[in-house]
């Protein structure tokens, strides 16, 4: 008995050693991130190897005072949450018309939506310039909500389908003899036993959002709608030459939301909210 | 409350028969069981008078109302599934009143109804629960209030009590029963299980390949059923069917031979006789075989007799024993021998 709670005890270690290992192999871009974010710029680039590094504020007073950091960050929130909240709108009832009705060309629909993904960006990128100059949209925070939900649309749509899919068909049928509406269901019944994957969704979207370049840089032009990720373009270019120090860190911050965003809801993602409703 | 009446019901998907040809008449407060094996139409049948199914063809009315084009959720249909389909994310008491909110039901009622559902079932206790926090046995107890809390014109159940376990089993049975009396509801009960539908049944309604194969009440089905499938299924161990031939009112198989039988002419016919029908004997006996197996259970012993490939269940007395391969003779209780066409399995009767 004893000896078995030692072996036990043991593989437990063990077990510790090798997850902690591996979730410092996956921390360690990030954190090189940091800590070239936190040194001089000669630092950076000298090629001796640095056994001692140099702490220095630098590149965090750069971006503030040179760089209106405040308002890219706050762009790229309100842009991601504007076209995650568009995406879910838009996605769930689809997603439920996808995964429960049957009609013509149902399959065709749902491949047609997912093949929007499979497009090269670039070939849509100048019909969009034109589409939103018209409508006065340019360098504008909606525009980025209205082109990254586009964007996600379909990745969204498809994940809430498949959760919808794993949903029993008998919680529907209980819901609509007891008397229940379509939206009714839809409503009480499939969007809280899906939250879970509704979340899921919503931070691959979001995540998606926030990195996204090639078209807010088409459409942004100014602070009134530059986002971070392409706030990281402007320390590449001009007469300073590349500012890694600086790169590193707004990269940093740029991550830093996203990684609150998954930490808060980490419990939703792992959790099945089916649990209970039929046998088993 | 109400009457269902089923006229020519049929459910075809693609080419294939879901249900074939159902009329079907169930009375006010009567309840009714369909019983069959898996995939003999029976839940489809109850689907299609729930609504979540359309008829391919045929009618279906409820108080003389025809019910085909009206929706699941617009009639008067409470429904109780095998999974029990209990809304995860709401506790026992916000499922037991859901009903009560979509069919819009005055707010004030909604409290005391849904107490009284749950006190009807023995589950007033567990009301902040989720479904999850509840034993197989609790969720299905749920799963019945929810039914019942609004009172509806039809209780439909389809094999409510096939994962809970033999002793809980019973115990719910009793339950289902003593509430539909209780409510007086009318109720269709679909089960597979032949116990369920003789103890709870007004009627026993057997189906097989979509085909209704008998209406009657459990004592009807047991001692009169209609055809080889109906004999076959009914009864532990169910009924013996040994194919033969009948000459002169004379009944001969494989180690069988039975005399004076009320049916004319020469033809290949099937003879039907209960376990409990055959009793060993050494005189007058009209069946002789080796003994192939001896089971005693307690109350009584099931002896097997093999002649010429074809096995007889005989329910013996609770003291026989026997050796195996010896031979054995049995006599059959003469009023209840059963006939049927060597073809088309249907009875024929002794004149």
């Amino acid at each position: 008995m004893a000896s078995q709670r030692g072996s036990r005890g043991e593989s437990l270690l063990v077990r510790y050693l090798i997850l902690t290992a591996w979730a410092l192999f996956c921390l360690a871009p990030v954190l090189w991130f940091l800590s070239i974010g936190l040194r001089p710029r000669t630092e950076i680039v000298t090629p001796q190897p640095i056994y001692w590094p140099t702490f220095s504020l630098d590149a965090w007073h750069m971006i503030w005072s040179d760089w209106p950091m405040a308002a890219y960050l706050r762009n790229s929130v309100l842009a991601v949450i504007g076209s995650v909240l568009i995406d879910l709108v838009l996605a769930i009832p689809a997603a439920y018309s996808l995964a429960r009705y049957t009609y013509r060309g149902r399959e065709d629909i749902g491949f047609y939506i997912l093949s929007t993904r499979m497009m090269a960006p670039a070939i849509v990128a100048i019909p969009i310039f034109f589409l939103f100059r018209n409508m006065g949209l340019l360098d504008t925070v909606w525009a980025l909500m209205l082109i990254y939900a586009a964007i996600n649309l379909s990745v969204v749509t498809w994940i809430i389908r498949s959760y919808m899919l794993d949903i029993p068909k008998e919680l529907e049928d209980a819901a609509r003899t007891d008397g229940a509406s379509d939206m009714r269901i839809l409503w009480e019944i499939i969007i809280p036993a899906i939250l879970p994957g509704i979340i899921t969704a919503g931070v691959i979207g979001a995540i998606f959002a926030i990195n996204e370049f090639l078209f807010t840089l088409l459409i942004a032009s100014t602070s009134r709608a530059y986002t971070m990720s392409v706030a990281l373009a402007n320390f590449t270019g001009g007469s300073d030459g590349v500012i890694y120090n600086a790169i590193a860190l707004v990269a940093f911050l740029a991550f830093i939301p996203v990684f609150l965003v998954v930490v808060a809801i980490q419990k939703h993602l792992s959790r099945g909210l089916t649990m209970g409703a039929v046998k088993g | 409350m109400a009457r269902i009446e089923l006229t020519g019901i049929q459910k075809k998907w693609g080419s294939v028969w879901g249900v074939r040809d159902v009329d079907l008449d169930i009375a006010d407060e009567e309840l009714v069981v369909f019983l069959g094996p898996s995939g003999c139409g029976k839940t489809t049948t109850m689907r299609m008078i729930a609504g979540l199914e359309d008829p391919s063809d045929g009618e279906i009315r409820m108080d003389g109302e025809a019910m085909n084009e009206v929706d699941a959720r617009d009639r008067d249909v409470a429904m109780v599934f095998q999974g029990y389909a209990l809304y995860p994310n709401m506790s026992i008491y916000e499922n037991i009143r859901f009903p009560l909110r979509m069919r819009g039901v005055p707010k004030a009622e909604h409290d005391a109804r849904v107490r009284q559902a749950a006190e009807m079932v023995e589950l007033g206790d567990y009301l902040d629960r989720k479904p999850g926090a509840l034993s197989g046995g609790q969720r299905q107890r749920a799963a019945l209030a929810r039914a019942i809390v609004r009172q509806p014109q039809v209780f439909l159940m389809d094999e409510p009590l096939s994962n809970l376990d033999a002793k809980l089993r019973q115990a719910m049975r009793v339950q289902i029963k003593h509430l539909q009396r209780q409510l007086k509801i009318t109720t269709i009960y679909v089960t597979h299980d032949q116990i369920e539908a003789m103890t709870l049944a007004d009627r026993i309604v057997i189906m097989e390949g979509g085909r209704v194969q008998q209406i009657g009440t459990p004592d009807e089905i047991y001692s009169d059923p209609a055809n080889t499938f109906v004999a076959g299924f009914i009864g532990s161990p169910p009924m013996n069917l040994v194919r033969g031939r009948l000459d002169g009112g004379r009944f001969t198989a494989p180690g069988i031979d039975i005399a004076g039988i009320g049916i004319e002419g020469v033809r290949d016919i099937v003879l039907g006789v209960r376990p409990e029908d055959c009793h060993v004997s050494a005189d007058g006996a009209h069946l002789s075989g080796q003994v192939f197996g001896v089971e005693p259970t307690g109350d009584m012993t099931y002896l097997t007799i093999r002649t010429d490939g074809v096995n007889i269940e005989v329910k013996a007395d609770r003291d026989y024993r026997s050796e195996l391969d010896v031979t054995e003779t049995v006599a059959f209780d003469r009023d209840r021998l059963y006939f049927f066409d060597g073809e088309t399995g249907q009875r024929i009767r002794q004149a």
